[in-house]
């Protein structure tokens, strides 16, 4: 089947796009290949398009999302003098204002305190590089072998609470083993104890002693 | 807001190739639109879709409007246009080229009949789909199809007769 021009210009966009069948597609490649007119239409069509869209965005005026704002929500107020002083001092004590100046003179104080100055009694001296370095590195030491103590002391702790545990449970444990064997109906007696039972409660209690003599900083030091 | 005026203001822009006139224009359409809000359905598109539906017409009404106060097109009425893209890469000749052939192209545009120029914007310069094009247009899909044919060959012949030729 042959083509006519005003079909080639009616399905034009159409082979450009990739639309046509393969059929068509073929019928309209063997008109353009001999045709003058319709070669050269072809040609410039699609390089308009790739022109077009390659074509660059207009820059829109920078007023015109202001422009659009005014004319949509009315012009915006301008205030001057003391009305904007008067809305500055409102704006300071608005509670968003508040809560970022008390952060930010938490962080002061918390950052001032970590370099080691004094907030009762400041002195120019501090604010000396050499000093904020020292007073840093001092600050930085005693944190840290703060922080190995206190480590070094719960572990104490925690070792003697083990241990507790362990005995509480070894003396539940032995009566009522031996209690169904001899004298059932002693078992409640808790004035009477074993020789055996003894000697591990007072080993209990001397451990407890050696272990919190080792741990000043928790049992506050009573045991040096 | 500002992606969305940057899109309506280039579709105005390329509409009437006059940067206060699609400014004004760009302004009436959000006006129109935040008026008109409540009456927006999903159903009817997307919101750009709504949006360019509503730049249309009032791109429509705009054309009627200033129909007599119209004077024929002339090369010397095209704006200059501050491209934004890729311009850094490119030589100050390169550069001078591209501007000049795409002020050529957006002189062509305006010569076209409103139906063919529409077409073409959203399809070529927009790269809207064919059922977005028809739901902006509110005609069928052989409508749109056959619009953007036409306006691009008439646009080709335009250029031809400008003696320009598109690379």
């Amino acid at each position: 089947m042959t083509w006519t021009c005003d079909q080639i210009e009616a399905q034009l966009s159409d082979y450009l796009e990739g639309l046509l069948q393969a059929q068509d597609r073929a019928a309209f490649e063997a008109h353009v290949e001999t045709c003058p007119e319709c070669a050269p239409l072809l040609a410039s069509v699609r390089s308009l398009i790739s022109e077009l869209q390659s074509m660059e965005e207009v820059e829109a005026p920078p007023r015109l999302v202001y422009s659009i704002l005014d004319k949509t929500l009315g012009p915006r107020e301008t205030v001057t003098g003391w009305q904007a002083f008067r809305k500055f001092l409102v704006g300071l004590a608005s509670p968003k204002f508040a809560y970022g100046a008390a952060s930010v003179m938490a962080t002061l104080i918390i950052l001032l305190s970590a370099s080691g100055i004094s907030l009762r009694k400041p002195k120019l001296a501090d604010l000396h590089p050499a000093n904020v370095y020292r007073n840093v590195d001092r600050q930085a030491h005693l944190g840290y072998a703060h922080f190995v103590r206190s480590v070094s002391d719960w572990r104490v702790v925690y070792e003697i609470q083990s241990r507790l545990r362990q005995d509480q449970n070894d003396l539940q444990v032995a009566p009522e083993e031996n209690a169904p064997k001899s004298e059932p109906d002693k078992r409640d007696d808790h004035t009477h104890v074993q020789p055996k039972q003894q000697n591990r409660a007072n080993e209990l209690a001397r451990q407890v002693e050696l272990l919190a003599a080792q741990c000043p900083v928790v049992l506050g030091r009573s045991y040096r | 807001m500002r992606r969305h005026s940057r899109r309506i203001f280039n579709v105005c822009y390329r509409f009437v190739g006059n940067r206060t006139e699609a400014e004004d224009i760009s302004q009436e359409v959000f006006l129109r639109v935040y008026r008109t809000l409540g009456s927006y359905r999903s159903a009817h598109g997307g919101f750009a879709t709504w949006m360019t539906s509503v730049t249309r017409n009032l791109l429509i009404d705009h054309y009627r409007r200033t129909k007599r106060d119209r004077q024929t097109d002339s090369l010397d009425d095209a704006m200059p246009v501050v491209e934004n893209k890729e311009s850094a890469g490119r030589r100050p000749d390169q550069l001078a080229l591209v501007n000049e052939l795409g002020g050529q192209v957006q002189s062509a545009l305006t010569r076209l009949s409103p139906e063919l120029r529409e077409a073409v914007i959203l399809r070529d310069l927009q790269q809207l789909e064919y059922a977005e094009i028809q739901q902006v247009l509110a005609v069928p899909e052989g409508t749109v199809k056959s619009r953007i044919n036409r306006g691009r060959i008439e646009l080709a012949k335009i250029l031809q007769q400008m003696g320009v030729r598109p690379s």
